[in-house]
């Protein structure tokens, strides 16, 4: 048995990178999750997601010599994941949403907040514990937002990358990807908001 | 004086902790004597945490299973050379 968690996740690289199969294998298993999730939520799609983790998998056994465990093997192999999803994105052409359509905050002409946010976001985190309903609402707003912010979301916020780790994945400037990320982030409150005031 | 407008837009800044100490004097000025907005700093702070659990996948048994047919296909048995 090998322990949880990146300790375990570096005994079994170094006995991957020995050339033990099953330890590489078990690496597999223990990413995989995150990595067909971060693939299904950038492309928006299955078959991608599918295709993309395979990507990943071997990308990451093909470069396992030259990866010198600086970081954690969870934060490597998920930077693989992103810059192929990315790519994938980048040669795909889909109608995309214009960017006016992010939902924001509504403020009046001197700049004074509209609304105020619903009485449930002051309750404790395991209060508002995840209901179906809203994970579901909250899948449906982030795979609407424009290409460009929801990557920006799901590689920070979702995944944890660093703003630094973003530009050069993107090749976008580290103000841009902010001012995304912002935007992204206000259009997904607004979303939770408005089913948490839904009648 | 900041507005409302003025504050949120400074929000991601402010809770990177990456703003000018100025700046976030009159930030905190305005929160001071607005609830709606601290009510709005609150929900837009916890938003990337409830999406992130949201947004967890597991990978379908039936594509797991072709990931490591796919993989051992392409992969030596013996593993590196
Ligand atoms: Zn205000």
């Amino acid at each position: 048995m090998t322990a949880p968690g990146p300790e375990g996740d570096k005994a079994l690289l170094a006995s991957a990178q020995a050339g033990n199969m099953g330890a590489f294998e078990e690496l597999v298993e223990r990413h995989r999750d995150r990595v067909y999730g971060l693939a299904l939520r950038m492309t928006r799609s299955e078959a991608d997601a599918a295709e993309i983790s395979q990507e990943t998998f071997l990308s990451a056994f093909q470069h396992l010599q030259s990866f010198r465990g600086e970081a954690a093997f969870g934060s490597w192999v998920h930077r693989i994941a992103a810059n192929h999803a990315l790519m994938r994105l980048r040669h795909r052409r889909v109608v995309q949403m214009a960017e006016e359509e992010l939902k924001a905050p509504d403020f009046s002409e001197r700049g004074t907040l509209l609304e105020t946010p619903a009485p449930e976001w002051s309750k404790p985190a395991e209060e508002r514990a995840l209901d179906a309903e809203l994970g579901e609402a909250i899948r449906r707003a982030t795979d609407a937002l424009p290409d460009a912010y929801r990557e920006v979301f799901l590689l920070k916020d979702a995944e944890g990358l660093s703003y630094e780790q973003i530009a050069e994945a993107t090749g976008d400037s580290v103000p841009a990807i902010k001012s995304r990320l912002h935007r992204a982030r206000l259009a997904l409150r607004e979303a939770i908001d408005r089913f948490y005031k839904e009648p | 004086m900041y507005t409302c407008q003025d504050s949120i837009n400074l929000l991601l800044d402010f809770l990177d902790g990456e703003m000018p100490a100025e700046v976030s004097a009159e930030l905190r000025e305005h929160l001071a004597g607005c609830p709606p907005c601290v009510e709005f700093v609150e929900s837009y702070r916890a938003t990337p945490g409830i999406c992130r659990e949201a947004l967890k996948a597991k990978m379908p048994p039936e594509v797991a299973r072709r990931l490591t047919q796919f993989l051992r296909s392409r992969l030596p048995p013996q593993g590196v050379p």
